[in-house]
């Protein structure tokens, strides 16, 4: 923005919302979020749900893909270690954690397990880079599925039939309806976008970046390449993994395939649509990828009625449309529906003396 | 008018009136729907596409019959890929978006138990699937849920006995490694050993595209005299009896009802031979062949031939799509018992009315009166396929299990 926006002390400069735009983007946004959570239909709501949860996992993908710049295939993995670590230390540690406080241990519990993994699925990275990073990665998810599967340890994940997952209690307030969790979802996936904002302005975040530019410089730089990728990798897949750990808390049920290729499939396309290494790229990624199918399917719905014959023609046309509007998204503007939003503000900044 | 206190009176009673009519109305809706999840994309998509015109004959011809209790009732179908996820998210569109669903119709046993735990309070509905696993059938977990048939653990109970009586001592298990494919296998293997059969291979396989040579092999190695496939729908089963009939080997293949239908085995005969000659497997309804004792039959056979005119569906009814008519049938009749008492729709009185169903006529799906016992119905009967005729063709009497 090149108008009203004087700072005037470092402090204002400092500041994670550094303008007035800014600022009233992100408390009109918060408002918004309330009104919509109060007023919303159970369809909307249900929606919304869904666009959290998949957020959560794509801020931290952009983490790592975004700033880092080190592409996975694999985050799938941390999600599904996310939802099956909550609920299998639930069930665990029902009994001697009281379930009004179990929440503030069972999370922490999974995001730092998924961290940890982070690490480890992360190793390869200091070695290769690029698609040969991205096969390494996606063996993550292969392994995680294949071990949550495993006989041996279905007395506790399940195995192939999955496990049924308990309601958040939070203090002795039940979130067993989808409204509720669109507060806790809302709230969490707010939090966690501020979180990602403040990252990159941090040392931390600096050092991602340059590792993203150039490795090899940010090395000459004194920056820790080891220490850096490794961070970027458990941090991102921290985030997946509260992702995850909300995910079990929606849905009442996990079943393994719902962690498998595609969903690490669905968290990069919604960040290459969105826009990379930017804060509210991941938020404009999920609007597209979540709302165009129910859009296209409701559009298509409406054109074509209830007949059976329809639904048949429905299924893959839906799917081809889908397909078809991301390749025009990634012709039209690579850099990702972030980039169109900002020429756009950029114009009506400038208006009426320059356009674009 | 003047406004006294007689004339206040008499205003708000009307107003009362007028406002409370919206809440007389609602407990009778303009339609009921039944609404489902049907795989009309991915791996099942050929049963998804066969089964969704079904859905829309047994919408019409409900309607013919006054729907329920008088409501029409429409029918909706979405598209699930055959991911449980996706069907759950259809569903709960389905919730918040139809607030006269009385039914649900899902397609897989991944969705049927992802989504058991939510059917609570006002997420609960009657649900019928595609699915017979075993777990489904729990009134006292779920009573929502129900089998239009035996359970898979049911249908392998009938195919060892089966064995059994026709003196086989071995037998091998080749399954999907899926929830489908897994399902009966446990129990099966216990039956066997209760009934004196040994199971010398237990093999799983990719759901599709398997490595035929390697299971073929090792059925050989094991030596089985009859082979139990479960798990699979359009693939895999036909070219795994193919391989093994180009072995050379005679063991005797089985399937349950996913791998009993014609249509897969007419096109695996006119392409590849006649190798499929002498498959058995378990089916819980009559053929939609096998009329002469089935007035339902007779009457869907009319309307087909009349709405499916030049497709497959115009002279044959497709074992899957038998199953969903049989599961949406027994879901409508639980209703009208509900409607016909003249109580408001509920899932729980639904379910209640449909665990009471006792001796009920299906107009001819099974050999005789059936009963929902916890949720279920436990009859079916051994089909063989014959090559030269292209019909499967009873090889058994009706069992009850």
């Amino acid at each position: 923005m090149i108008n009203a926006n004087l700072k005037s002390t470092y402090a204002a400069d400092e500041r994670v919302l550094n303008n007035r735009y800014k600022q009233m983007f992100v408390y009109g946004m918060a408002l918004l979020l309330a009104v919509f959570g109060a007023f919303a239909n159970d369809y909307l709501i249900l929606i919304a749900c869904k666009m959290g949860l998949l957020l959560i996992a794509v801020v931290g993908i952009n983490v790592l893909t975004g700033y880092t710049g080190l592409v996975s295939l694999g985050h799938a993995a941390f999600v599904a270690i996310g939802a099956y670590s909550v609920t299998i230390f639930q069930n665990v540690t029902a009994g001697f954690i009281p379930d009004p406080v179990m929440i503030f241990f069972a999370v922490p519990f999974a995001v730092f397990l998924a961290a940890f993994i982070g690490v480890i699925v992360g190793l390869p990275s200091l070695r290769v880079k690029g698609l040969y990073l991205a096969v390494a990665t996606l063996a993550a998810n292969f392994i995680v599925i294949f071990l949550i599967e495993q006989d041996l340890f279905a007395p506790w994940t399940g195995g192939m039939v999955g496990l049924t997952t308990n309601a958040p209690n939070i203090f002795g307030w039940i979130l067993d309806s989808k409204r509720e969790m669109f507060g806790l979802i809302a709230l969490v996936g707010f939090v966690t976008l501020l979180m990602a904002q403040n990252l990159i302005r941090t040392r931390i975040g600096r050092a991602f970046i340059a590792i993203r530019d150039r490795d090899y410089s940010a090395e000459i730089l004194g920056i820790s390449l080891l220490k850096y990728k490794l961070m970027s990798f458990s941090i991102s897949a921290a985030f997946c993994g509260l992702s995850g750990a909300l995910f079990a808390y929606f849905y009442a049920r996990i079943l393994p395939e719902q962690f498998e290729l595609d969903l690490s499939l669905e968290l990069v396309a919604a960040l290459i649509v969105g826009g990379m290494g930017r804060t509210m790229g991941p938020v404009f990624g999920v609007i597209i990828i979540v709302m165009v199918p129910e859009v296209i399917k409701i559009t298509f719905g409406a054109l074509t009625g209830d007949a059976a014959g329809m639904a048949q023609l429905r299924a893959p046309l839906q799917e081809i449309a889908f397909g078809a509007l991301l390749v025009f998204f990634l012709l039209k503007e690579p850099l990702g529906i972030n980039q169109i939003v900002d020429r756009m503000l950029r114009a009506a900044n400038r208006w009426p003396f320059a356009r674009g | 008018m003047k406004l006294n206190r007689r004339s206040f009176l008499a205003s708000s009673a009307a107003a009362t009136a007028v406002m409370g009519t919206p809440m007389i109305l609602k407990a009778q809706p303009s339609e009921y729907v039944v609404a489902s999840s049907l795989p009309l994309t991915g791996p099942f998509a050929t049963a998804g596409q066969l089964v969704s015109p079904a859905l829309k004959m047994f919408e019409a011809i409900v309607n013919e019959d006054g729907g329920i209790g008088g409501v029409p009732i429409r029918t909706t179908i979405e598209d699930s890929g055959y991911v449980p996820a996706t069907a759950l998210a259809n569903y709960q569109r389905a919730l918040a978006t139809e607030p006269n669903m009385v039914m649900y119709y899902g397609d897989s046993t991944g969705f049927m138990k992802l989504v058991a735990p939510e059917l609570k309070g006002d997420n609960a509905t009657l649900m019928g699937s595609t699915s017979f696993a075993s777990d489904l059938a729990n009134p006292a977990e779920n009573p929502y849920q129900y089998l239009p048939g035996p359970s898979y653990e049911d249908q392998v109970d009938i195919l060892l006995q089966n064995i059994k009586d026709a003196g086989g001592s071995t037998v091998a298990f080749i399954f999907s490694n899926t929830e489908f494919g897994r399902d009966p296998i446990e129990h099966g293997k216990k039956k066997a050993e209760e009934l004196g059969i040994k199971v010398v291979l237990e093999e799983a396989t990719k759901a599709q595209g398997a490595d035929i040579p390697t299971h073929v092999t090792k059925l050989a190695q094991s030596g089985a005299e009859h082979c139990i496939l479960q798990g699979y729908v359009t693939g895999v089963w036909p070219q795994l009896i193919g391989g093994a009939r180009q072995f050379g080997l005679p063991t005797q293949f089985h399937g349950t009802f996913w791998g009993m239908e014609k249509l897969i085995a007419d096109r695996v005969t006119a392409e590849a031979g006649p190798f499929l000659d002498g498959y058995s497997g378990v089916m819980p309804y009559r053929y939609s062949y096998d009329q002469e004792e089935a007035p339902a039959y007779q009457r869907y056979a009319a309307f087909q031939k009349k709405a499916f005119a030049g497709t497959p569906l115009e002279n044959y009814m497709p074992t899957w799509g038998l199953q969903s008519l049989v599961s949406l049938n027994l879901g409508i009749e639980a209703l009208r018992r509900v409607a016909n008492k003249g109580e408001e729709i509920t899932a729980d009185r639904a379910a209640e009315e449909l665990a009471g169903i006792k001796d009920f006529d299906t107009g001819g799906f099974f050999g005789g009166p059936v009963s929902m016992v916890d949720n279920k119905i436990g009859t079916g009967r051994v089909y063989t396929y014959k090559a030269d005729s292209g019909l499967f063709v009873p090889s058994s009497d009706w069992f009850t299990v």
